[in-house]
Parts: structure tokens; sequence; C-alpha cells
């Protein structure tokens, strides 16, 4: 069975070609666009100046849009599935925060940024146990 | 045409752009001989553009006619094709591969490079048939 196996297996692989990940992942990136947000509505609340207001809605949602970006590669790119063995809420966890995303952008109540920035931290949680910077990030060289 | 009745006619998938109607493993009977490709719609065996490896994707749109590509349209010249993958980002994350790589991201193939069509799935047993 096995050599009528090997003579039917084909010998030429042909690629259904994908993106070859760069391996470098870390949830600082979506942390510090959220942050933003954060300071952004903390700071509209100090100000009512009508021209600052506009500024300060579209920076947020550009902010929200990177937050977004970011918690997408870490679930598409860089969690696997045999992550949901250590992390069964996984999908749940992104599900979410996306959404949360998706509120702080159009909402300027803190406490939406602050959930965010929290839903954020469980995801790093979720990064650390499942490799962290040790395995996602270069070594950084001291002189 | 010489060329292309040396094969290949058999091939086995690596990664996963085009789940879910080829998975990698799958092994597949490719046609090197017909000539009237690319058909809208068929399975086709090429070499990729920007690394010259053999990859399988979708015709999304033959020699002459027109892609949507991003917020324009573009009309293809009479000897390139337009493949797609099959994965969209999601699909390809949840078998562990990076985003599906098409005419998306190498532009539109010289029909030159195209090398078959892949027709028929003769293994695994389970998933024997034809390629759709």
């Amino acid at each position: 069975m096995s050599r009528l196996t090997d003579w039917l297996a084909p010998r030429t692989v042909v690629r259904a070609h994908c993106d070859l990940p760069c391996g470098i992942y870390d949830p600082e990136q979506a942390r510090i666009e959220a942050e933003s947000c954060y300071k952004i509505i903390e700071k509209m609340g100090a100000n009512s100046d009508p021209a600052f207001t506009t500024r300060a809605i579209a920076i947020k949602e550009e902010r929200a849009e990177l937050t977004k970006h970011h918690l997408d590669v870490l679930w598409h790119d860089y969690f696997k599935p045999e992550h949901l063995d250590k992390v069964p809420n996984l999908h749940e966890m992104f599900w979410k925060a996306t959404k949360q995303v998706s509120k702080v952008k159009a909402s300027t109540d803190i406490a939406d940024a602050k959930k965010l920035l929290d839903m954020i931290e469980e995801i790093a949680g979720a990064w650390r146990a499942t490799g962290g910077a040790e395995k996602t990030r270069v070594v950084k060289q001291t002189a | 045409m010489a060329r292309r009745a040396r094969g290949p006619w058999r091939v086995t998938v690596a990664e996963a752009s085009m789940l879910p109607a080829i998975a990698p493993g799958d092994w597949l009977l490719v046609d090197p001989t017909v000539r009237r490709w690319p058909r809208r719609g068929s399975v086709v065996v090429f070499r990729e553009p920007d690394t010259d490896e053999l990859a399988i994707k979708r015709v999304a749109a033959g020699p002459g006619e027109e892609v949507r590509f991003r917020e324009a349209l573009l009309r293809l010249a009479d000897d390139e094709a337009w493949l797609t993958a099959d994965a969209d980002a999601p699909t390809a994350a949840a078998a562990g591969f990076g985003a599906p790589r098409d005419s998306g991201r190498f532009g539109p193939v010289p029909l030159e490079l195209l090398v078959g069509r892949a027709w028929f799935r003769y293994g695994p047993l389970r998933r024997i048939g034809r390629i759709r």
C-alpha cells in the first residue's frame, strides 16, 4: 500500500501562496494607539474649542483604526489554532476588543477608552502565555 | 506545446490560499495541454511573476477582460490574466498562514507563465473529485 502511495504521490509542489509573516508581534503596538484615543478623549473633555474638537475627533478615529489594524494582525497572523488550548476564549477576546475599538471611535466617554485598554491588556496576557516577547521580538542590543 | 506536454501532470499543494476548494496536501491532476485557457473560474498552475515558483490560483479575468482592483477598473492586455486566491486573510490565518498572495499583489500574470489547469483531485481519498 505504501509503495502504491509512493508511486501515486506527486513529485511537483505548487504553492497556494500566502505572505511570509515576519514573525514580529507585540500587543504594545495596539496599546500605544489605544492610549492615544484615551488621551484625546481626556483632552476633549478639557477643551470646548470647536476647531480643537474637530481635529481631536479626526485624529481619534485615525488612531482607533490603527488600533483595530494592530489587533487584527495579532489575531490573524500571530495567534495559531494550537494557541486555543492555552487561551480557549481567544476569538471572543479579539471579537469583543475590536468591537470595543469601534465604540471608542464614536465615543467621547473616557470609560470606553479605559475598557479598551483593559481588553488589550487581557490580549497581552494571552500573548505572553503563548510565547510573548521571547518568541516574537528581536532581542535589544545594549551598547 | 511540446514543453507543456512534459507536464507537470500531477502536483501536490502547499499553503492555504485556495481554501476551501483546495487544501494544503491535496493531490491534483493538471492538464498542461489545454490551449483555450485561461477561462474565468478555472484553477491554474503558473509561475509566480515575482518569485518564479510554481503556484496555484483561480482565473478571475482573462485576456482583454476588465477586473476591479481597489477603487479602479483595470483592462487586461491580450496576453495576460488576473489570478486570485479563494481564501481571504482570516481563512488563511485560521490555517496558520499569512494573507494570500495573488494578482492583487503581483499584478496581471502573462499567459506564458501559465503551466496548466488543475482539473481533478485524486487525493486524499475522501476528497476525490473534480476541481470547481
